[in-house]
């Protein structure tokens, strides 16, 4: 590599800092080597008034291993399943690191450790009571996968029948408890042995955190956790190291670089591209660099709202003017430059036909068969196998070698055009947001509004952006904390509990996080609210309470325009009013801090204050407000 | 074609003041009660201000004129339903207009300080 390349040392240290970022603190934590049970844990099986005592579970070592990877928490809803494990995370591993987190529903129970995972950049654990349990946490499972986010499963089961009791334990039990959601999880095991079960816990926590992430699940066999542990001083916990995220392929984003610097009208879309915040720089980087416009897809804090070449909301008439696009992680290009209109199915593209596209992603690479969510081919120019946050320096880099004295004037040149168009978009978003501004029911941008103003001046983390999307829209974020994406699956029922996980991430960081919340949403998992009541999370809640399903509402409309029908019906079936349901009382009876419902608008901002105060002293809080449609 | 017919007629003829004196006679409180049922409002809002993700366009204040609203209640160009005559009468329509321009408008952005981002 030339002098004015990369320094290798220097680029190997800032991969390692991108890994780190995935996985946070663990980095440290695992820095020992391999682990030995703990000396003297060797505790004995006695007899005890003639009954049988095993003093040291299998249970206790898997304690061991869950602690090795550094997991702080396990949320669970409580199963027999795993009662020996659960047992000793509280007794042997004294309840920390992991601490159980007690969960009304496995769906709550994964979703938590989603919004977690985004927040803290690694992840916790869940426990799902075998059959049942894995049942209620699939459609949370998925929206982890879809979303590329690794979330650590672990499941109680009892594979050898003749040791299960008649009944029910046969009803919750399974020869393949992965087969149910393998289709979208990174990896699973069945352990047969508790040597088997280090390993594979470490292994999975590894997978579920290489980039692309995505939820793994491991089964804790119910003798191999009740059982007493024998021979404990051959058990071994390995050592787990972290892969280093690739880089894609140096001579290919030359070429790259190459591309960009010429093009005349290039655009970047960034989707699930930045991992950190030093992803988020890098992208500035290039993007300065290029002088060229970003679009943030938004299932990440990708690229700074403050910046004039933050044009996400100009995409439509950047895609159609774009000569060459450079896609970072984006998880449908093909949605990008085509669309499909409803209900008539009409196809449209959007973009010129000879736009050159270019791809950096590792999704490819994580594709599976059955489940969709590969969205539609999307044939490119050059697709580069890389972690874009790994990769951006050096596309940076190449970029400025590439880009002559000439061609930097010609770049610059491109500043007024787009700060003005910056400009003008914020002012145009703005007097939108204003329209019916005193209506009540209260408009979805004064919600957005009202809660901006009661945490400008903190620390901020928006956990959902994507039911209220005036946030993205108004909002001055700069952090990767600010904004955490959305289900990635949008499978409602994700935000609250997300939520609720996002902010026990954030608790200790001096972070106030909050989210617009969903009616609906909420009422599939209301129990999140007493989960976060019981653990202290400070989430402040406020509500998007719209009294209907109103996506489907449109919907229906649409069908009867297209069967020539009636239109007056489309309440039947997506509304959630009759009678309204009072979501202050509601939080209030799970131990929530709440107000509501509000409909005066006026109101809102003196809410606010009350319930930021509860959040600042560490408790949640919920504000109901009754809500325009969308 | 239609929708380039469209766009100019709200070039043309895209102020307040002419859609009103070319929109049929319509009571505006009948057109509230309509839009409401018709949950119009679903998309666009009740006091027409538009929704979120584009979904519902804003319909006021300014709204395009008469001939261009009926024809996109209609036959709509894009995603938004269709409202067809046996459901929807043309006295709906001219009603649900009337009450588009009866919305008064709001203070302007500059004037609301929640809004000085």
């Amino acid at each position: 590599m030339s002098s004015k390349g990369i320094d290798r040392r220097l680029f190997l240290k800032s991969a390692a800092a991108s890994a780190a970022a995935i996985i946070g603190t663990n980095l440290a934590a695992n820095s020992a080597s391999a682990q030995t049970t703990k000396p003297g844990a060797e505790a004995k099986d006695t007899e005890l008034s003639g009954e049988r005592v095993i003093g040291r579970p299998g249970s206790d070592f898997m304690v061991d291993v869950i602690k090795s990877t550094g997991i702080e928490y396990v949320a669970a809803n409580p199963g027999s399943s795993f009662r020996s494990l659960h047992e000793s995370i509280v007794n042997y591993g004294g309840n920390r690191k992991p601490e159980f987190l007690t969960c009304t529903h496995e769906e709550v129970s994964v979703a938590i450790a989603h919004g977690y995972a985004k927040a803290a950049g690694k992840p916790i654990g869940i426990l799902a009571h075998s059959t049942v349990g894995l049942q209620h946490a699939v459609m949370a499972v998925y929206n982890a996968w879809c979303d590329r986010v690794p979330v650590i499963m672990f499941a109680g089961n009892s594979l050898d029948a003749d040791k299960r009791r008649p009944g029910v334990e046969w009803y919750h039990c399974v020869q393949d408890p992965a087969a149910l959601l393998r289709d979208f999880i990174k990896w699973d095991d069945q352990p047969a042995s508790l040597q088997h079960f280090a390993e594979s816990v470490v292994r999975s926590y590894k997978l579920a955190t290489m980039p692309p992430c995505g939820p793994v699940l491991i089964t804790a066999d119910t003798e191999l956790q009740e059982e007493p542990v024998h021979e404990a001083g051959n058990l071994r916990i390995p050592k787990l190291t972290f892969s280093i995220p690739p880089q894609g392929d140096s001579s290919a984003l030359r070429e790259v670089a190459k591309m960009l610097v010429a093009a005349e009208r290039p655009l970047i879309i960034a989707d699930r591209a930045a991992r950190s915040q030093e992803g988020v720089t890098r992208l500035v980087e290039v993007a300065e660099a290029l002088n060229a416009p970003v679009i943030d897809v938004g299932s990440r804090m990708n690229f700074p709202t403050t910046h004039y070449l933050c044009q996400t909301q100009n995409r439509g008439a950047l895609v159609r003017e774009a000569d060459l696009v450079l896609l970072l992680e984006v998880a449908d290009p093909w949605g990008q430059f085509n669309s499909v209109g409803d209900p008539y199915k009409e196809y449209r593209r959007l973009a010129k036909p000879d736009v050159k596209v270019i791809h950096i992603s590792l999704g490819e690479s994580l594709t599976k068969s059955n489940y969709q969510d590969m969205q539609r081919y999307m044939p490119v120019d050059l697709a580069i196998s890389g972690d874009v946050e790994a990769t951006l320096p050096a596309l940076t880099e190449a970029v400025r070698s590439a880009t002559g004295s000439g061609r930097r004037a010609a770049l610059a040149d491109r500043t007024e055009k787009l700060r003005a168009q910056y400009r003008q978009t914020r002012e145009r978003t703005s007097a939108l947001a204003s329209y019916g501004w005193d209506a009540r029911p209260v408009t979805t941008a004064r919600l957005a509004a009202e809660l901006w103003n009661a945490i400008k001046n903190e620390k901020w983390c928006l956990t959902a952006t994507d039911g209220v999307t005036w946030a993205r829209r108004l909002w001055p974020a700069t952090q990767y904390y600010n904004f955490l994406g959305h289900a990635g699956g949008a499978g409602v029922g994700y935000t609250a509990s997300a939520a609720v996980g996002a902010a026990l991430a954030n608790r200790d960081k001096g972070i106030v996080t909050v989210t617009f919340q969903p009616d609906g949403d909420l009422l599939y998992a209301p129990g999140v609210l007493w989960t976060a009541a019981h653990h202290k999370i400070p989430i402040l809640m406020l509500m998007h309470n719209n009294r209907a399903y109103h996506q489907e509402v449109m919907h229906l409309q649409r069908m009867a325009g297209l069967h020539n029908r009636r239109m007056d019906t489309a309440y039947v079936g997506t509304s959630i009013d009759k009678p309204n349901v009072d979501f202050a009382k509601l939080a209030q009876s799970m131990g929530v801090w709440a107000e509501g419902p509000i409909t005066d608008p006026a109101a809102i901002g003196r809410s606010l204050s009350r319930a930021i105060a509860v959040v600042k002293r560490g408790e949640p809080a919920l504000i109901d407000v009754v809500t325009q449609g969308r | 074609m239609r929708e380039l017919l469209l766009v100019a007629l709200l070039v043309f003829t895209g102020s307040a003041a002419f859609a009103q004196e070319q929109a049929p006679a319509g009571s505006p409180e009948r057109g509230y009660q309509a839009y409401m049922k018709f949950q119009c409002y679903t998309c666009h809002g009740t006091v027409g201000q538009g929704g979120e993700r584009n979904v519902g366009p804003k319909l006021v204040p300014d709204p395009i004129p008469y001939v261009g609203f009926e024809v996109e209640m209609r036959t709509p160009s894009r995603d938004m339903p269709a409202y067809r005559k046996p459901f929807v009468s043309d006295q709906d329509l001219a009603d649900m207009y009337a009450y588009l321009l009866s919305i008064k408008p709001g203070p302007a952005a500059k004037d609301i300080t929640l809004l000085n981002f």
